[in-house]
């Protein structure tokens, strides 16, 4: 530890340090220098040193590189997120770690701060209670103390199920061994199986002394658990034969093994009086109530207990802290140092558009691509909502039935005609399409061969297609259905399955098209199809949102020199914002990633689609698409074939998506198969 | 208290249609921030559809109790996107309270509130806290039962409803989406009231007032 000053001897006058300085002294000085502006003098009062001692910190501040023309960034968040935390719910104290630290895990980086936190505030005849959790056993764990007088350590609850390693004994047994304090269980079950046996309990010497001993409690460090299904309160066993929708749906966490609402206010529930340890009353009564917990995922538990003043002395990390604090409408204030400058009202804040009414937009433009391509396209009969190929069905070859909502136009009914997909179904404005309209171009296409769905992977579409499908199946039509998720910036690996499906789509499209027009059986064209859709990855970046029909504005605001990487096709804000680059380090900011999860050796093919959004035009198309192949010959991939244009659209957004397909030669022959569709044709060789 | 015909129930639809339609544009807002900006209008056209489909049912002496499928059928119709299946789903489910009867008691009326959030857990597997709709629905549900045990009457149980459902609206914006859409954004989801949980709130509020002026009316 940074020794204080010999004549910072702590006076009356002198605050101690905040905790959220951790115990650097300069870091401190600096703050209320530079951040709080207080002059040398008062910073030598408030800090109970010297002014030369004030002035000599300030310099080393520097030299240090605290203090350059800004605070380290990252350091200045966590201070300022911390305070906030601090004035908001009027807390004794507050601690914010990094959210990324060095590599070890937040558990243990929040054991270790919520260790010097409780080391800070120990002294001698304090009785500190304790409950279970995985950060409260990191603290214990962290914690290194040469030992008080007379410290008394207190389980706050009885035991739990031995199935986890943090359990309250562990917990309680470690933080006495470390604190050399004696320590003092409840012995008994946290939770017992009824009211009575609680009482009964509760009478026995031994457990009324002990709790006795925890009302007597002036500190407490605990955890805070989220009712998720990941979170401690399950695997513990608390709510083991307990249903929690019925009993326990208005809470939002759980302290001390006692669920509260979002406002922090106790939920009563079966477990209620079958639990032995403090209560929320009594947890009132200690005065000093130190939490540690961090995690998005804990977030809403973390504000009910902060919104109650269940705790207040608070050890969390960044993100956490910032959370809460946005959950509660705080923004993060701008940095004196670096005023941003004003930004003028976006420019494009109302759209022109030509369109009449807008809720006959869809209507009407599938009324005018129909008459447009009316060789190749003709409406479903039954529905406004659904195009089929004009050829009509064919006995014995299997239908392709795609779609989505509208808004991506010529997405979904120019991927309909002869070598492509069968027929289509539309939604309103970026909305999946009923189900209704699916079953009518099911019953349309059908020739007798089964019924292949193909749509992207959002919950709208899934749910829709979904019941479609129950409905065609109901009436003797076989169908299999292929959810697309090419879309690699809107999940990582891990959670591929939850990825969207964009763009890249109109590969699996092609495929299953060619497929089915070989007549091949409804089980190859699925297989054939899925390798398609599950060799291909999409990554876009929108440079300015779409604006929609109905309100002309933007679905999301972007700054002018940003760009948002990651969107989706629907509208929907991406994954990141970044600073807006060149048309080259955009095109190997997109092939970069998609090239990591794909993986391609020396001479693979692949095929190529440089998509505009809507808004983006084929100059800067084409000025992508040359870099891509620069970039790919460099790698060493034949590019089998390239689409450069608007295919899958997101009505008028700026940006564009790139997809690759990595193919292999099954999949190259049925890419080069003859098709004829509004927005794609492959002529015969 | 008054049995509630097909027209009454119309009504009751249309109270509610009225308010998504005024909530459209500050729905969308919500939604663009974390989706895609349709949810004002899928709401406000789903239930408009509701209205003409169940206006049209009741002038055709449909009893009242079997304006419900009508409702799910047309939503879904008007709608498709995720809120279609979802209140489809939900209109179904309440319609089994009701099957062919004519007229519904006002008594009757606050369990429409569980039987909705049954129908939109089943359809869309999400989970209390996922920030969804649900997060309205389920609380609401739970407050309407708990005032039905302690025997309130019809609106006092609805009042609970309303209370607990803005309780769960405001929750949401501590809430990390973790299904549909904006699951994508996570963490940048914080702060942000759910657009489903805003217009269930809507829904709940619109049809307490709606049977609260009504009780006024028959008094």
């Amino acid at each position: 530890m940074m020794a204080r000053p010999a004549q910072g001897v702590e006076s009356d006058a002198t605050v101690p340090m905040p905790l959220r300085f951790g115990d650097d002294t300069l870091l401190w000085a600096a703050w209320l220098y530079y951040e709080e502006g207080l002059t040398q003098g008062e910073i030598a009062e408030k800090m109970g040193l010297s002014r030369a001692s004030v002035n000599t910190y300030l310099a080393d501040a520097r030299t240090r590189g605290i203090v350059n023309i800004e605070i380290a960034p990252d350091r200045f968040r966590e201070l300022s997120i911390a305070q906030a935390l601090k004035d908001h719910f009027n807390l004794q104290d507050c601690l914010v770690i990094p959210t990324d630290g060095d590599g070890r895990p937040l558990i243990a980086r929040l054991g270790a701060a919520g260790a010097q936190v409780l080391k800070s505030f120990v002294r001698p005849g304090d009785t500190i209670a304790v409950t279970w959790g995985r950060s409260v056993l990191a603290l214990a764990e962290a914690l290194d103390h040469p030992g008080l007088a007379d410290v008394r350590v207190v389980q706050a609850t009885g035991g739990t199920t031995a199935r986890i390693p943090w359990t309250p004994e562990a917990c309680a047994s470690r933080l006495a061994e470390a604190l050399k304090a004696r320590c003092i269980p409840l012995s008994a079950p946290a939770i017992v199986s009824s009211r009575e046996v609680r009482e009964l309990l509760l009478r026995e010497p031994v457990l009324a002394e002990q709790m006795a001993i925890l009302a007597e409690a002036n500190r407490i460090v605990m955890g805070i658990s989220s009712l998720r299904p990941e979170s401690t309160i399950h695997t513990s066993g608390f709510l083991d034969g307990i249903d929690q929708h019925s009993h326990y749906d208005s809470a939002v966490g759980s302290i001390v093994g006692r669920f509260i609402s979002a406002r922090g206010q106790p939920v009563l529930g079966p477990l209620t009086e079958r639990t032995i340890g403090l209560d929320l009353e009594m947890l009132q009564r200690i005065p000093q109530r130190i939490a540690v917990a961090g995690g998005i995922d804990k977030i809403a538990a973390i504000l009910a207990a902060l919104r109650a003043k269940h705790v207040n002395v608070l050890v969390t990390d960044t993100a956490t802290g910032r959370g809460i604090l946005n959950a509660e409408g705080w923004t993060e204030p701008l940095r004196r140092s670096h005023p941003e400058p004003v930004l003028p009202a976006l420019s494009r804040s109302h759209a022109k558009k030509l369109i009449n009414a807008p809720q006959d937009a869809v209507d009407e433009c599938l009324g005018g691509a129909l008459l447009a391509h009316e060789a190749l396209i003709a409406p479903v009969p039954g529905t406004t909502r659904a195009v089929m190929a004009a050829a009509g069905p064919r006995t014995g070859k299997v239908a392709i039935v795609i779609g989505g909502g509208s808004g991506h136009e010529p997405g979904f009914w120019g991927f309909v005609g002869r070598g492509l997909a069968d027929a289509a179904a539309v939604g309103n404005i970026f909305a999946a399409p009923p189900p209704g309209p699916i079953l009518a171009a099911s019953r349309a296409v059908s020739g007798g061969a089964g019924l292949l769905y193909i749509y992207g992977n959002f919950s709208g579409d899934v749910m829709n297609f979904e019941m479609a499908a129950e409905m065609a199946e109901a009436e003797g039509l076989r169908v299999r259905q292929i959810v697309t998720i090419d879309d690699i910036a809107s999940s990582p690996l891990e959670s591929r399955a939850s990825r969207r499906g964009v763009a890249g789509n109109i590969f699996a499209f092609k495929i299953a098209g060619a497929a089915a027009d070989r007549m091949l059986p409804l089980e190859i064209c699925e297989a054939l199809a899925r390798r398609a859709a599950n060799r291909t990855y999409t990554m876009g970046l929108a440079l300015e949102p779409a604006r929609l029909l109905d309100t002309r504005r933007p679905s999301f605001e972007l700054g002018p020199d940003d760009m948002e990487i990651g969107v989706g096709v629907h509208g929907e804000p991406g994954v990141v914002r970044r600073k807006l680059a060149s048309a080259d380090d955009c095109a190997d900011l997109l092939l970069d990633r998609i090239l990591a999860e794909m993986k391609p050796v020396h001479g693979d093919r692949v095929a190529v689609l440089v998509n505009s959004l809507g808004g983006t035009p084929a100059m800067e198309l084409y000025i992508l698409h040359r870099r891509v192949r620069q970039r790919l010959k460099a790698h060493g991939l034949v590019v089998h074939k390239s689409l450069v244009g608007p295919y899958y659209t997101s009505l008028d957004m700026e940006g564009v998506s790139l997809s690759l397909l990595h193919l292999d030669d099954e999949l190259a022959s049925l890419l080069d198969h003859p098709c004829h569709a509004p927005a794609v044709t492959v002529l015969e060789r | 208290m008054v049995p509630l015909t097909a027209d009454h129930i119309t009504d009751l639809f249309r109270v509610i249609a009225a308010r998504l339609m005024e909530a459209r544009t500050e729905l969308g807002v919500l939604d663009g921030v974390i989706g895609d900006a349709d949810h004002g209008n899928s709401m406000a056209e789903g239930f408009a559809a509701i209205v003409r489909a169940s206006s049209d049912a009741a002038m055709r002496g449909a009893p009242a109790g079997d304006l419900f499928p009508v409702a799910a059928q047309s939503f879904l119709s008007a709608v498709g996107a995720t809120t279609g299946p979802l209140y489809a789903s939900a209109f179904l489910r309440a319609g089994k309270l009701y099957t062919g009867r004519i007229e519904i008691a006002p008594e009757a009326i606050p369990s429409l509130i569980p039987a909705f959030a049954d129908g939109i857990r089943e359809r869309g597997k999400a989970q209390p806290g996922d920030k969804t709709m649900l997060d309205v629905w389920a609380p609401a549900a739970r407050a309407v039962q708990q005032a039905e045990a302690r025997g309130l009457d019809p609106i006092a149980c609805l009042d609970e409803a309303v209370n607990a459902a803005e309780d769960g609206r405001e929750a949401t914006r501590a809430m990390v989406a973790s299904v549909g859409r904006a699951a994508r954004l996570g963490e940048r989801t914080l702060g942000h009231v759910d657009p489903g949980a805003a217009s269930a709130t809507i829904i709940i509020a619109a049809l307490r007032d709606a049977m609260r002026r009504r009780e006024r009316a028959v008094r």
